[in-house]
């Protein structure tokens, strides 16, 4: 079992006590991502921002958030043969975690390496593929864990917080 | 943050005797600015960004564009007209572009010009801008005042995208004004300058500029009154002789927002090009992702095909662009002297004061709190039976349950769920 994290120095001791914790988020979202079903890939990371916005959360944060989401969401549906997106909102951060079906992340530490893919045509074809995702996830996201193995399901979690 | 006391000029008005409350007007507002309350439609003026789509949609004469009358140059000793570049576009082939535009010195103007006159210097300063701000990507065109205010009420993080220059109009009243100022030797009170509009948000836009430094225009009409007038005046052959005025057919590109992003477009700068409300909210959704980071430059328009579209047009935006493109292609090119605008640009005389957001999407300033109701929102939403009907008089299912947690509306709004409790108790 292969397992990548990813923490950012500042919220380091944050981040860890809330995945200890892990408290019931007031407000909750799950959005179903289809095998590489494009037309709606994006759709759950656009109910977030949308959410986040009503929380009236700083502009940038909310791009951070935007970027990191839609990239994950992407991922799923060009990756793997589907799963579900569940984000959790909190006062003072977003958690969300993307939870597939399979087939499994080979090698982690390779696909945070930007410009390296496993894409296929149809994928390639769509415009994405290009490499950029995980690291794009990891440079938007405060923590950033992937628990994965090749045969196997992927699970995939983001912390942004507003501050 | 916007100064939540701050009042907003617009351009439109709701006549309640018409209004039937058919809730069309609710469902095409790009910011859920309208609710149908007792039966008439009513408009949250923080939230408006005068797109004109509710006027459009309207069977009933209910919402009403407002432009200032004709009568108010009067006030004025000489009077200049600036048309929008969409006006070549509403005449039928039988007149002329150059009648058409002369034909307004018989309505009382002393002096026409036409924003198709700043096109290619436009062209130009937006390139140069574009070089000059490369930290920054995409660069979102100015130019349409719905699509400004569209970003600082629902994208304000892309404020610092927007090309922060006057739009065309402005920077063409600027001119104007300093010329007759000095050839004419006249006050700046004693002259008059009105542009001639294809919706109402550029007539919002000349009554309430946002980040405008300096006093431009003095009114705004509406190209159909101005086409009314003058066709009547062609009818009766009533224009008077008219001294020949210069046209800059080649400019009138200005008003199809695909042909600006063609011209803006070269070697080291791609532009995109977009119109129409839906398309403007998505594209301005997905740059908010960094996903069209690609592009240096995007034109937006919240009308069909770009000004053509406006809402105070009386032509078909189709038939319009075909018209204008029809009206370019014969036309032989002018050689435009705009040493003076580049040196007004080169002065920062068309700059813009930072343009400030206009939150009002929040549930709350308190974040806590915000959350609490964000909770309650989606307490009241599962009970609510998500048809999206706009019955209740709310846009959607979401915006009602928004609008109860806000104390605007009730529970029993919901005409569906009212139905089904009286079956209940039957």
């Amino acid at each position: 079992m292969g397992e990548y994290l990813y923490v950012s120095p500042d919220h380091a001791s944050a981040a860890e006590a809330f995945l200890r914790n892990r408290p019931e988020a007031e407000v909750s979202m799950e959005f179903e991502i289809g095998e590489k079903d494009f037309v709606n890939a994006g759709k759950g990371s656009a109910e977030v921002k949308n959410t986040l916005k009503r929380l009236g959360i700083d502009p940038n944060i909310l791009r951070r958030v935007a970027v990191a989401s839609y990239e994950a969401e992407i991922n799923v549906a060009a990756h793997s043969s589907g799963g579900r997106m569940n984000s959790f909102i909190y006062d003072d951060l977003v958690y969300i975690r993307f939870a597939d079906c399979g087939p499994g992340i080979a090698d982690i530490e390779q696909a945070m390496v930007p410009g390296w893919s496993t894409a296929d045509d149809l994928v390639r074809e769509m415009g994405f593929g290009a490499g950029l995702g995980l690291p794009n996830i990891k440079k938007n996201a405060d923590l950033l864990r992937i628990n994965s193995q090749a045969g196997g399901n992927t699970l995939l979690e983001l912390i942004i917080f507003y501050a | 943050m916007s100064a939540p006391e701050k009042e907003y000029y617009h351009a439109l008005q709701i006549v309640s005797d018409n209004c039937t409350g058919c809730t069309a007007c609710v469902r095409v507002c790009p910011t859920e600015a309208i609710r149908i309350r007792e039966g008439k439609a009513q408009i949250d003026t923080t939230r408006c960004v005068d797109c004109g789509n509710c006027i459009t949609i309207c069977k009933f004469h209910a919402i009403l564009p407002k432009s200032d009358p004709l009568e108010i140059i009067r006030n004025f000793k000489y009077r200049v007209a600036i048309l929008s570049s969409s006006y070549a576009g509403q005449f039928t082939e039988d007149i002329t572009y150059p009648v058409a535009k002369q034909a307004l010195l018989g309505l009382g103007f002393d002096e026409v010009a036409e924003e198709a006159f700043v096109t290619e210097f436009m062209i130009n300063l937006i390139r140069d801008y574009i070089r000059q701000h490369k930290e920054i990507r995409p660069i979102l065109s100015s130019n349409c005042p719905a699509v400004v205010r569209l970003i600082q009420v629902k994208y304000p993080s892309l404020l610092p995208n927007v090309l922060h220059q006057e739009a065309p109009m402005s920077i063409l009243t600027r001119y104007i004004r300093e010329k007759i100022q000095e050839e004419k030797g006249l006050a700046d009170k004693d002259i008059g300058i009105f542009l001639i509009v294809p919706c109402v948000a550029h007539v919002t836009a000349v009554h309430q500029p946002e980040g405008a430094y300096k006093h431009l225009q003095d009114g705004a009409f509406s190209i159909g009154m101005i086409y009314g007038r003058i066709r009547e005046k062609l009818r009766k052959n009533n224009i008077g002789k008219q001294p020949e005025i210069d046209t800059y057919e080649q400019g009138l590109t200005w008003a199809l927002s695909g042909v600006e992003a063609e011209m803006v477009d070269c070697e080291d700068i791609r532009a995109l090009s977009v119109n129409g409300t839906e398309n403007v909210l998505e594209i301005l959704s997905k740059v908010e992702d960094h996903y069209l980071d690609q592009y240096d430059y995007i034109v937006l328009r919240s009308c069909t095909n770009g000004c053509v579209g406006g809402c105070l047009n009386v032509e078909n935006p189709f038939v319009a662009m075909s018209r204008i493109k029809k009206i370019i292609k014969g036309a032989k090119p002018k050689k435009i002297d705009a040493s003076e605008l580049k040196a007004l640009y080169k002065d920062g005389e068309f700059a813009v004061a930072p343009l400030e957001a206009r939150s009002i999407m929040e549930l709350d300033q308190d974040i806590k709190q915000a959350i609490q109701k964000m909770k309650k929102l989606n307490e009241i939403l599962v009970m609510l039976p998500g048809l999206n009907c706009s019955a209740c008089g709310s846009p959607s299912c979401y915006a009602l349950a928004e609008d109860i947690v806000n104390g605007r509306a009730s529970i029993d709004d919901c005409v569906v769920l009212l139905k089904r409790h009286q079956k209940e108790e039957d």
